[in-house]
């Protein structure tokens, strides 16, 4: 994502982020292993929550979410990732506006 | 579809093949396999006597851990996509091959063209480095290249 | 592009002069051949993936080995690797194109995990890491990234001969229940097809790559170990001098094309 944006501007974010995305189906039969996604996957923009995504296990491994949001002022832009094991990644930009 | 030279026979490889069927009587494999004569480019008689069934040749030529034929052939079957392209279209084949003929070939189509890309499907002698599950084991048993015949011989 | 094609060209007479013969074993032509690169087997959408840093999933593992390179040792190690190689960017810049390599006092072949792995034993007094842990496949990743651009110049001379010429038998012989030499796919059957995949020239630029169907990034000696399980052959040890050698042998076929590593590979 840029760092910084013009009041109004709709600016696009991109994420990936590191994971298996384990769905417990193999060539074996359906759940033979444990579950193991990320389950949900949030933004939240100057304290609010902008976006929220119900992950479902047909999701490919390592999964990539872009979006686009529009810039009003300056703070932190939070993302949040939920897995199975309730492990939760946080990573915070700060977006700059003019 | 001979421009590929699959089809063709060469006379080199006659030699190999009473060798071949020599290593096949005296197999000492876990599965002996069932003796066979090659004669010319084909070999004659069904092996071990068993009867072709064409639904079961169909099914395990397109069965990815039995035949697998697709992986290198179209096949004219409605339906089957992605097929490989390394070896010839089958279609036809029946019209252009006797059973004797496509016998061979699916047993060691080594001993019709000896560089061929095509795996030798009833044979254990001769191999390298063969995976521990499937050492001294023919790709297919003596009746499933019989049914696989059977089926090829009605794709005219 | 024009200047890919004069690229292409040179290659082509590269091999004919050092690749020209047959191994002992081989039955096999060995007609001269233009190497294509392994990006001429990816769909338009692939390469752009490939090419752009978010959406190839690989530099997720690269960005994991630049803090790993960086980071200070855990308990019991005696030393970070930025310690001895200061200014990465700079200093390991071709390493990676360089290797795999006679190591001058063991006499072995080594490949750029093999170094990692020598670097923790005896300068960072830390266990090796097991081929495919995300570890090892970020530290690899992240090295082999700073040498993206750079043309791949293994050493085929001297100690290195004996293992070029092992890793040319191995490729050349046939294996495995189904009978199959590596040689009849990727130089005899090239941009044909094995169900849907069209089979390359195998040109290995792009390891540790991420393959769509493992859905996560994987050395060159996986990627080798896929074909042997194809052919149903008994399989090799990831890091063994059979894969080593066919390492070697395959980026020497290879020299003179550009490093892309962490590519997108089907």
């Amino acid at each position: 994502m840029p760092a910084t944006a013009q009041a109004g501007e709709t600016i696009k974010i991109r994420s990936a982020i590191q994971h298996p995305m384990i769905t417990g189906h193999t060539d074996a039969g359906p759940n033979v292993a444990p579950r193991k996604i990320i389950h949900t996957f949030a933004v939240a923009y100057l304290g609010a929550e902008v976006l929220r995504v119900d992950v479902a296990p047909g999701i490919a491994a390592n999964p990539f979410f872009a979006f686009n949001l529009r810039a009003r002022s300056s703070g932190d832009v939070v993302f949040t990732w939920i897995d199975d094991t309730g492990e939760v990644i946080v990573e915070t930009r700060q977006l700059t506006v003019t | 579809m001979g421009a590929r030279g699959m089809i063709a026979v060469r006379a080199a490889g006659l030699g190999s093949a009473l060798v071949l069927a020599a290593f096949a009587v005296t197999s000492a494999a876990a599965t002996p396999l069932e003796s066979f004569a090659v004669a010319g480019d084909a070999i004659g008689t069904p092996l071990g006597g068993a009867t072709g069934d064409v639904s079961r040749g169909r099914d395990i030529a397109l069965d990815r851990g039995k035949g697998n034929c697709l992986i290198c052939h179209r096949v004219p079957i409605e339906g089957e996509l992605f097929p490989g392209d390394v070896g010839p279209d089958l279609s036809g084949i029946g019209a252009r091959l006797t059973a004797g003929q496509i016998r061979l070939r699916l047993v060691d189509q080594s001993v019709v063209t000896p560089l061929t890309l095509m795996p030798s499907y009833y044979r254990v002698d001769g191999l390298r480095r063969v995976g521990d599950q499937f050492r001294g084991k023919p790709v297919l048993t003596a009746q499933e290249i019989e049914d696989v015949v059977a089926w090829l011989q009605t794709l005219r | 592009m024009g200047g890919l094609k004069v690229l292409c060209i040179a290659i082509v007479l590269i091999n004919g002069q050092t690749i020209g013969t047959v191994a002992a074993d081989g039955p096999f032509p060995d007609e001269a051949r233009r190497m294509r690169s392994a990006n001429e087997f990816l769909s338009p959408a692939l390469r752009a993936e490939q090419a752009d840093p978010i959406r190839n999933r690989g530099m997720l593992w690269v960005e994991q080995g630049e803090r790993l390179f960086a980071q200070p040792p855990p308990p019991g190690g005696a030393q970070s690797c930025a310690s001895c190689h200061a200014s990465p960017e700079t200093s390991m810049r071709g390493v990676a194109a360089r290797l795999p390599a006679v190591d001058a006092e063991s006499g072995q072949l080594v490949n750029l995990e093999g170094r990692i792995n020598d670097c923790r034993i005896l300068r960072q007094s830390l266990p090796p890491l097991d081929y495919e842990t995300d570890e090892l496949l970020a530290l690899t990743a992240y090295l082999t990234a700073l040498s993206i651009g750079e043309p791949l110049t293994v050493s085929i001379d001297g100690p290195a001969s004996a293992f070029y010429a092992y890793g040319q038998q191995l490729w050349s012989e046939r294996q495995g229940q189904l009978n199959v030499a590596c040689t009849q796919c990727h130089d005899q059957s090239v941009g044909r097809k094995l169900r849907g995949d069209t089979i390359s020239s195998a040109v290995p630029t792009g390891y540790p790559a991420y393959r769509l169907e493992w859905q996560t990034l994987g050395s060159l000696h996986r990627r080798l170990r896929s074909c042997q399980l194809g052919v149903r052959a008994q399989l090799f040890e990831l890091g063994s001098r059979e894969y080593l050698a066919l390492e070697l042998y395959l980026k020497s076929r290879a020299r003179r094309h550009l490093i892309d590593a962490p590519a997108l590979r089907r």
